[in-house]
């Protein structure tokens, strides 16, 4: 990926894990492995997400990936409720269950090919016409709304994918503030711990 | 040992009684004189205001009890627990975005959660029918709620400006206002005073100052996480302690499932559900304060023979003229590095364009507010709101630190077709799921448009380059409006049934209008004054409406 531009080569946000409360820390760090056995997603189901994943969040870290399939695993696996869904969509465990199988079928009629079988940029192209409705015309779309089933994806994988301390260091982001957080919050100042340029910090 | 924390002194433990044990409850056996479906932030107050005054309450509460230390973390995924998540079909042509953003469960509600900007309405929000000739007129005027966002603002010490440009109420807060407000907002200000706009500090429910055992605020930014220094106000930590104090017994992890009705039309208290087991809880008189789904919702599932519409539903009005605030995000980014993520999310404000101004092609008006963000809100809101994925995004959000927001809270106009309904889709209670149905007016659309104009020129005035609009709401009123008339609302001035005269009605969903600003001070407004009204009605021992009269001992 380096073709992005990262402002903040050196940042490590979890060198300031000791300044968080408790229950904070245990939150963060469970998000770096190890991950608990699958209890909903079945082997085939966690490897065609993690091609989507790749694609709606642009990374291929496996460490990254691997939390963001273990956050879907225990979202799918719970009972709380999913906020909110249109009356025509199924509930999100089957809208995914039959959604993933779904794209499997629209990758066969266009490509002869399953999905995970077909080239990056045919998956991405399937993926781009999903979310604005327009795949190719099968069946099974009667009953998985397209961009129902987009939208469920994107909203999971992006909520997790954030919530990663190391996307967290990537982007300058000072992460968790409890109990000390911040002092400096005027223009243009910067608590000593913050994320720095890197001219900046030849400055200092 | 007695429990000296200002906040958990009462939490677990009162007089014998725990809140989650149904073998040893308070007053299981009694009929009370109160009892309050949702304990948020009208039911906190109500609460407290009763139970000072010498009345037994119960209040139930579907969420739990939380505990600051040890139930909110610095995390914005882990404080989606603090919505309430159920499911609800949302549909319409502009479906609402239903959880975290507009509702909260477990004690104080969306307090909780909530930014803590601290808004009177204005006079004209209770007239928008005689002044703009839309919409209804409230039964209320401003002036009947001054002397309560009086009280309130005084109860919790609301931390605000020396002076309050807008509005019939300048100021002075009881406390200072907060300061240094953040590079955002600070921003916000900057370019708001190049364009000859005026712009305040924002008026908040955070302490600027120590209160009551509470310190003044840190600057996490964490405010829709849930505050751990216990700064910002919550009913949880300010208005349910004193009112434990007091002797209310607060129940939690219970869903109100139906409210009960005798043979003569009045309510004789509820049904709930605690861990699988249905109890009931008789009272003299029920206030449902379960929010603008939940409390339509609960009415509508409590139909009966005399009531076969639903309770306090006489009008047809249950369920009706849902209003969310249009609440879009309007983006724009920098040179400089800004880090709207730092110090409380909401610190400046205006309310320049607040009333209508018919040259604008539309009437009523909004406010923006500078909002810091942080990454998983931007980025979610950014993917399911504005379609951006995939290398895109991941640039967006490499960038994070260069931008600013304000978001805007835009009046949404009353429409009888926006609603809440039931679903033939039962939930885990047997009970029929709510179906939230949503669209924008023309005028709503508009203001929406004047508004992102207006936000994009004060960014760009400041020399940011307009980045994105993101389409959001925020807030949820109307559905069980009060009024005059019976036949056009479900509850009175002062939230009690036309209907039924022990049945009271008293949230965010006896709003007329959704005025222009954020809307839970005028919430725990009206609360204090249902409260007052109810304790000076109650202490004759009895209870009437337009000649009904019902004995209470």
């Amino acid at each position: 990926m380096t073709d992005l531009r990262f402002h903040y080569p050196d940042y490590d946000v979890m060198a300031s894990i000791d300044e968080w409360d408790d229950h904070t820390k245990e939150i963060v760090l469970k998000r770096l492995g190890p991950f608990p056995e699958k209890r909903f997603l079945e082997e085939q189901e966690v490897r065609k997400l993690r091609l989507i994943i790749k694609h709606l969040v642009y990374d291929n870290r496996d460490e990254i990936l691997d939390w963001i399939l273990s956050y879907i695993d225990q979202r799918l696996h719970s009972e709380i409720g999913e906020n909110q869904r249109k009356l025509k969509a199924p509930p999100e465990k089957l809208l995914i269950r039959e959604g993933l199988k779904t794209l499997d079928k629209l990758a066969e009629k266009l490509y002869y090919q399953s999905f995970a079988d077909a080239g990056t940029k045919e998956q991405f192209e399937m993926l781009a016409s999903i979310q604005l409705g327009k795949a190719a015309n099968i069946p099974e779309w009667a009953t998985i709304p397209q961009k129902d089933l987009f939208d469920k994806l994107l909203d999971m994988i992006i909520s997790a994918y954030y919530s990663h301390p190391t996307i967290w260091s990537e982007m300058g982001y000072g992460g968790p503030a409890y109990p000390r957080g911040y002092y400096r919050i005027e223009l243009p100042w910067t608590d000593p711990w913050e994320a720095k340029l890197p001219e900046e910090k030849g400055q200092e | 040992m007695e429990n000296r924390d200002p906040v958990k002194h009462n939490y677990v433990h009162y007089d014998g009684h725990r809140h989650d044990d149904m073998n040893n409850r308070k007053f299981g056996n009694d009929e009370v004189d109160v009892c309050i479906v949702g304990v948020g932030a009208a039911g906190g107050v109500l609460a407290y205001e009763l139970s000072k005054a010498g009345f037994k309450v119960v209040g139930i509460e579907a969420g739990p009890f939380w505990n600051p230390q040890t139930d909110f973390a610095s995390d914005e995924l882990h404080s989606y627990s603090l919505a309430w998540n159920d499911t609800r079909f949302s549909i319409g042509n502009d479906p609402i975005k239903l959880g975290h953003n507009n509702s909260g469960r477990g004690v104080g509600g969306g307090t909780v959660h909530f930014t803590a900007v601290f808004y009177r309405f204005h006079e004209s929000d209770f007239k928008t029918k005689s002044i703009d000739g839309v919409a209804e007129d409230w039964p209320i005027s401003y002036k009947d709620l001054a002397p309560y966002y009086s009280k309130i603002e005084n109860d919790i010490k609301v931390s605000g400006p020396k002076h309050f440009p807008w509005g019939a109420f300048h100021g002075p807060y009881p406390y200072p206002e907060r300061e240094p407000i953040s590079a955002n907002s600070q921003i916000f200000r900057e370019g708001c005073e190049a364009l000859g706009i005026r712009s305040t500090v924002t008026p908040l429910a955070i302490l600027s100052a120590p209160f009551d055992g509470r310190p003044p605020c840190t600057n996490r930014g964490f405010c829709n996480e849930g505050c751990m220094p216990n700064s910002k106000f919550t009913t949880l930590i300010q208005h349910v302690p004193k009112a434990i104090k007091h002797g209310a017994e607060i129940l939690t992890d219970s869903m109100v499932t139906r409210i009960l009705v005798d043979n003569t039309g009045k309510v004789t208290g509820v049904e709930f559900n605690h861990d699988g087991n249905n109890y009931r809880q008789l009272a003299k008189i029920v206030i449902v304060s379960a929010y603008a789904v939940e409390t339509p919702r609960l009415l509508l599932n409590s139909a009966c023979p005399q009531y076969p519409d639903g309770l306090a539903n006489s009008s047809g009005v249950v369920g009706k003229y849902l209003m969310p605030h249009s609440g879009h995000d309007i983006v724009a980014k920098f040179d400089e590095e800004i880090r709207f993520y730092k110090g409380t999310p909401i610190m400046a404000s205006t309310q320049e364009f607040y009333e209508t101004d018919l040259s604008r092609g539309f009437v009523r008006g909004y406010t923006l507010n500078a909002h810091g963000f942080r990454p998983v809100a931007l980025a979610k809101n950014l993917a399911v709101d504005a379609g951006y994925w995939g290398k895109e995004l991941r640039q967006i959000m490499l960038d994070l630190n260069y931008y600013a927001l304000v978001s805007l809270v835009g009046e949404v106009l009353p429409r009888a077709d926006n609603t809440v309904t039931l679903s033939n889709e039962k939930d885990e209670y047997g009970l029929p799921r709510p179906i939230v149905t949503f669209s924008f007016g023309e005028n709503d659309n508009k203001l929406i448009k004047h508004g992102v104009q207006k936000a994009n020129a004060i960014l760009a005035a400041r020399g940011g380059k307009p980045a994105f609009v993101i389409p959001d709401t925020g807030h949820l009123m109307g559905t069980c409006r009060m009024g005059g008339d019976p036949k056009m609302s479900a509850v009175n001035g002062f939230c009690q049934s036309h209907d039924i005269p022990n049945l009271f009605i008293c949230d965010a969903s006896v709003f007329v209008t959704s005025g222009s600003g954020n809307p839970t001070e005028t919430v725990l407004a009206i609360a204090a004054r249902t409260a007052d009204y109810l304790i000076s009605r109650m202490g004759k021992g009895k209870i009437e409406n337009k000649g009904k009269v019902l004995r209470l001992h």
